[in-house]
């Protein structure tokens, strides 16, 4: 599936999420033949918004350029609100109020009547960056397909594993570092993929760009993905991979990454080993790539899924991470558990 | 009426929305039983990912000092605000409001840390705090 006919800005969209402009409707391909090769241009694919197409520089090697420093930082959410249904994208007046809502009800250095969240809110709003607008595209999910912005139902073999996992977690919830999750370990972020999804903060990527590669630095965790361009085969199916392995081609001015043989333990919303990842990069002006990634996972999903981020181009630089070095809340956690513990015990033999 | 429906719904969309987690699970590592409030002298600040500590000495009624540890953010966030390693010095005196950790060592989430006028320690940026609307400095 190709993306929609994003043009940047944040003018209204005219695109509702059922149309699918590249498989061209019969009075699209009509209106195209009759107004000439100009517009024909610009019908094709993507062209329902009357505007001139914006063409990417090249690199020196000649690859549509995407080279620089993005953030994906947004407060859209990845699944349309179920008070939102139906309604696939706001106006810019309705976008507006949106934001200055979420931000408002968002702001952390309110404290919260209830303890848990209060403590669970960590510290004060500065620390953290989540972005302050919707999406460029104005959508109200990050989802795009299914058309109703939400996951596709989990299969009986997703429920069973999720379920699992729940009842694992239950049952030791900090045995040891093993049990805690892949973030708190250092280990992956759970938003920075591949796919890569807006978090709380950092959400911060730099591409670079060589002969026959293009590099994707992370700030969160500290990763670099780097996809080769050469159609060399996937690796074989045993050797897994935290960030699963990725092969990119271009089609267009549109760079596409396949990734495959994911680990057991990333588990990407639940995914199983053999998610299949289709990712889409397109700049569609020089401050914007959308970015666009369809799920494949048939053990995991009734169906594939995909979803639509915008990413900015941003003047800052992508800091070092460097989780390992200042990661003592791991210890922290682990001692807390084991007072709970000894509490509990002189509680019972009291 | 479609206008206030689409305000309704965007007010109970607030609730789903917006990415509200940090790097771990703070309510694993700090007691919401335990609220501290600190009111001490900064001794130093680690600049250090995932999260950044403040080290304070508070001083008891008896005079005894007791040196804690706070929790705080990715410094990386501050950095784009502006904030840099003068901004927190030795010797401020600072009051830190938060919740004790669960094995009862002096460590405290720094929950809302503040001067002892009440201003916020760290302000955020002056712009929407976007890394696009902060230009490095």
């Amino acid at each position: 599936m190709r993306s929609p006919g994003f043009l940047g800005g944040r003018a209204p969209r005219k695109l509702q999420p059922s149309e699918h402009p590249t498989e061209g409707s019969d009075s699209m391909k009509l209106l195209c033949a009759l107004v000439g090769i100009l517009v024909a241009s610009m019908c094709a694919g993507q062209g329902l918004v009357a505007k001139k197409a914006w063409t990417p520089p090249r690199t020196a090697d000649g690859q549509p350029d995407l080279q620089g420093v993005w953030t994906n930082a947004t407060i859209t959410p990845l699944e349309r609100p179920a008070d939102l249904a139906g309604k696939a994208f706001f106006t810019p007046g309705e976008a507006a109020a949106y934001e200055k809502r979420v931000v408002e009800n968002a702001n952390v250095d309110r404290r919260r009547s209830d303890i848990s969240a209060d403590v669970g809110l960590a510290y004060n709003e500065a620390w953290w960056d989540r972005g302050t607008h919707v999406v460029k595209t104005l959508r109200t999910s990050l989802i795009v397909d299914p058309a109703d912005g939400k996951l596709p139902a989990l299969t009986a073999d997703g429920e069973r594993r999720a379920a699992g996992l729940a009842e694992q977690r239950r049952l030791h919830p900090a045995d040891g570092p093993e049990n805690r999750s892949l973030a708190e370990r250092c280990i992956l972020w759970g938003t920075a993929g591949p796919p890569m999804m807006p978090g709380p903060y950092n959400d911060n990527y730099q591409i670079f760009q060589a002969p026959g590669y293009v590099a994707i630095v992370v700030e969160m965790i500290h990763d670099v993905r780097i996809i080769p361009l050469d159609a060399r085969p996937h690796l074989p199916s045993n050797v897994r991979q935290w960030l699963g392995d990725s092969r990119g081609h271009w089609e267009g001015n549109t760079l596409v990454v396949e990734t495959t043989n994911f680990t057991g333990k990333t588990r990407f919303r639940g995914a199983s080993e053999n998610m299949r990842l289709t990712e889409r990069f397109t700049r569609t002006d020089p401050d914007t790539i959308l970015y666009e990634y369809t799920v494949k996972d048939p053990a995991t999903w009734t169906k594939p899924w995909t979803a639509q981020v915008t990413m900015a181009k941003s003047n800052s630089r992508v800091y070092e991470y460097a989780c390992h070095e200042g990661n003592y809340a791991m210890t922290g956690i682990l001692t807390g558990a084991r007072a709970g513990e000894n509490n509990s015990a002189k509680a019972a033999t009291k | 009426m479609r206008s206030i429906k689409i305000g309704l719904a965007m007010g109970a969309a607030l609730l789903s929305s917006a990415p509200l987690w940090a790097h771990h699970a703070f309510t694993a590592e700090f007691d919401g039983n335990k609220p501290v409030k600190l009111r001490g002298t900064v001794t130093k600040m680690e600049w250090i990912n995932p999260h950044a500590w403040i080290h304070i000495d508070v001083k008891d009624a008896d005079g005894k000092v007791t040196n804690w540890m706070v929790e705080c953010g990715s410094p990386n966030t501050l950095l784009r605000r502006g904030v840099t390693k003068n901004s927190v010095t030795a010797g401020m005196e600072i009051v830190v409001d938060g919740y004790q950790s669960k094995d009862g060592s002096n460590h405290a989430n720094g929950r809302d840390v503040t001067f002892p006028d009440g201003k916020k320690l760290f302000l955020g940026s002056s712009g929407t705090g976007a890394p696009g609307d902060t230009p490095e400095k």
